[in-house]
């Protein structure tokens, strides 16, 4: 049988101890999350009754609505920024010199960039400073720029700084890939630039495009640390209101916090089959050479 | 055990059965094991002080505290540790960690029926007692035991029976004492705003240079709490249980005072500090003229390493000042009661209270009852000179109001983003 191939089962077996070891700290996880989002916290019964208080609550619609704002534009911004200067540039990153230096910001912590943020562009910042020295503002408390307001500027500008090197890391394979000649057929045929970027350089981008923003969408909506230090007293992203209905001294918002966290999992997931079935289908297409 | 824990529990223990199927352990095995080792660790308390003392020597203490404050991680790593380890040979170890953290790991232990816990000593106090206390997390009833609490703890005040008006039932173990108060920069503010009605003047006068921490911080909240004393009256609140009547009654006046101040506040109110160091940040910037929080002596150090500008001075406004005691316990599952208790009752010696209220060191006030003292520590508690910012004894004493019932806590908590954050900037 085909099965007792040693060359079948080799695979498997050289994954098991990753797959135990996710499936087991992983699952058992989201298991208790789930479980206690779904149980009374005085008796243990089974319940939905967290649930319907959470969406009947003002603040999680709120919180709601600001991460996917956040997530959505901060993600698409990264791209876009991303892709703009592997374009541009992509010549120059095949020095080296270049390439580290762009990929600088990858090596601080999410929390580290959110302090340089403030470190720079607080209203008592450093570029704060050089505007009321310059005379440019009267006081300090006038400068223009405001990191943490409803807009949350600070938040979305932290992730975009943090997040386009790992756009232009993604897609510069991609880039280094493309030949010439690609180029100049579209050219010969009397094509101009938007059509070689549509024909020969959008089939290649497009599902690595969709799995980045994948991975940023997701970070960003449930990450904790950037929101923690940039955000505002009302409202605020999931994870934080989620760590502090955790956190709070009286316990009884426990399941709540679980039940924060149940449901962004299920958008994330969503998402992510929504964008898999949609670069399938394409898939299909130019396979069937449609 | 509630119901609600022994259901986690056995489930918890159910799928650790599964997972690691190979130990074979049972419920029945685990509740057996926490019998035995209850009765063995209890018995400890009927010993006599040498034996414990004897115990105690050679062991590891581990002593899992708020790490966020170098002043105080300097005196226990480098004052009281060396200590220890000369006088009972025990070696301590400092973990820096949040309280509700270490309430977390300790419920999951519970839950987990852990009886080797890795904590042996806590810092502790006001609601994360109560709720350690509900969920039997605490060790046992200890207090009484420790010759210097016998020996220097006045325990007829009503500070040692209660801690946020839960019953303290020996416990925890005081450890030190501190009082709200408001800081500002005396080389900008002339004059600082002797009550609350004198501070909604100040804030239209001079917006944009005061604001206070959110409620879910616990500096935030303690300033709620002193606008609670001013709206509702000290004879309602100090030292009574919780009247829900009393807040429908002022609640118009309450939210009516802090939507008076917020488009006054810096940045307008549209957001506030979400901790006491980002507010303390925003000061030593000079983005607002005032910060706040609990210990009458925490801007000396801060001005000593330059972090605040060397003219912060200290204030409290009418009705008066919140103080509150923080404690010292033993968790349930410490593998080291032994030193845990040499250790606690070493931390309230009088030489170690007279370090801990050095304002280089900590400057945090002494638990123990003057009084009791031999009269050499008195003369050298008089002595101690705490420094320019901070408040004449008799002053803090004049002004000192017990912490009200937490359950008010928890409804400021509740309604202050509703009433106050969200009313004000739609």
């Amino acid at each position: 049988m085909k099965w007792f191939n040693p060359e079948t089962i080799k695979p498997w077996l050289l994954l098991l101890p990753s797959v135990i070891v996710i499936g087991f700290l992983v699952g058992y996880g989201v298991w208790e999350a789930i479980a206690e989002s779904f149980r009374e916290w005085e008796t243990g019964k089974w319940t939905v009754q967290y649930y319907e208080e959470l969406l009947m609550k003002e603040a999680f619609w709120d919180s709601l609505f600001l991460s996917m704002y956040i997530a959505i534009s901060s993600t698409l911004a990264s791209l876009l920024i991303g892709l703009f200067l592997t374009r541009v540039l992509q010549r120059y990153f095949m020095n080296y010199r270049w390439k580290s230096l762009v990929w600088l910001p990858m090596l601080f912590p999410h929390f580290v960039a959110a302090y340089l943020i403030i470190l720079f562009l607080s209203e008592s910042g450093i570029l704060s400073s050089l505007f009321y020295h310059f005379g440019w503002v009267n006081e300090i408390a006038d400068f223009p720029f405001s990191i943490q307001s409803q807009h949350s500027a600070g938040i979305i500008f932290t992730y975009i700084w943090k997040e386009v090197p790992f756009v232009i890391l993604m897609l510069l394979p991609i880039y280094q890939q493309f030949s010439p000649e690609e180029e100049a057929t579209v050219r010969t045929l009397g094509g101009n630039s938007w059509d070689v970027f549509k024909t020969t350089e959008w089939p290649s981008l497009f599902p690595v495009l969709i799995e980045t923003g994948i991975i940023l969408f997701a970070f960003t909506l449930a990450a904790f640390e950037v929101p923690s230090v940039l955000g505002i007293t009302y409202p605020k992203m999931l994870p934080v209101l989620s760590y502090q209905w955790f956190f709070e001294n009286d316990w009884s918002n426990r399941p709540l916090a679980m039940a924060v966290m149940i449901i962004t999992t299920l958008i994330i997931l969503f998402i992510a089959f929504l964008s898999f079935w949609v670069t399938q289908r394409r898939r299909m297409h130019i396979a069937r050479g449609r | 055990m509630s119901r609600i824990q022994e259901i986690s529990a056995k489930s918890c223990v159910a799928v650790l059965c599964l997972l690691f199927f190979l130990v074979g352990c049972s419920t029945d095995d685990k509740e057996e094991l926490e019998e035995q080792s209850e009765n063995t660790s209890e018995s400890i308390l009927n010993q006599s002080w040498e034996d414990t003392l004897a115990e105690a020597e050679g062991s590891e203490v581990h002593f899992y505290m708020w790490g966020g404050d170098e002043g105080i991680n300097h005196y226990i790593d480098d004052w009281v540790a060396p200590r220890l380890q000369e006088r009972y040979n025990i070696t301590l170890t400092r973990h820096p960690m949040d309280i509700t953290e270490i309430l977390q790991k300790l419920q999951t232990e519970k839950r987990a029926g852990k009886e080797d816990g890795s904590i042996d000593v806590v810092w502790i106090n006001g609601e994360n007692f109560k709720n350690a206390k509900e969920n039997d997390l605490l060790w046992g009833s200890f207090t009484d035991y420790l010759p210097n609490y016998q020996q220097y703890v006045n325990k007829e005040n009503s500070e040692q029976q209660y801690d946020f008006g839960t019953t303290i039932e020996g416990m925890e173990a005081p450890w030190g004492k501190v009082q709200y108060v408001f800081l500002y920069d005396s080389a900008k503010v002339e004059e600082p705003p002797a009550s609350f009605a004198d501070l909604a003047e100040w804030v239209k006068k001079n917006p944009g240079t005061f604001t206070y921490p959110e409620a879910q911080d616990f500096s935030g909240s303690g300033f709620l709490k002193h606008v609670l004393y001013d709206k509702i009256g000290i004879e309602a609140l100090d030292g009574k249980e919780y009247n829900p009547s009393l807040l429908q009654q002022h609640s118009d006046e309450i939210w009516g005072y802090l939507n008076e101040l917020q488009p006054h506040l810096w940045r307008e109110g549209e957001t506030y500090p979400s901790t006491l160091s980002d507010l303390d940040h925003l000061y030593s910037q000079g983005e607002v003229l005032f910060t706040m929080g609990y210990n009458e002596g925490r801007a000396e150090r801060l001005i000593a390493d330059g972090t605040f500008p060397e003219t912060t001075r200290s204030f409290v406004m009418e009705p008066g000042s919140i103080g509150n005691l923080h404690f010292l316990s033993i968790p349930f599952n410490s593998t080291n009661t032994a030193g845990a208790l040499v250790t606690i009752n070493e931390l309230l010696s009088p030489e170690a209270q007279l370090k801990k209220l050095e304002p280089s060191v900590w400057g945090d006030n002494t638990v123990l009852d003057i009084n009791k003292l031999p009269d050499s520590y008195q003369e050298k508690l008089k002595d101690i000179e705490r420094g320019e910012s901070v408040l004449s004894a008799d002053e803090l004493q004049d002004s000192f109001l017990n912490e009200m019932d937490p359950e008010y806590t928890e409804w400021i908590k509740e309604y202050w983003i509703s009433e106050v954050v969200q009313s004000g900037n739609n």
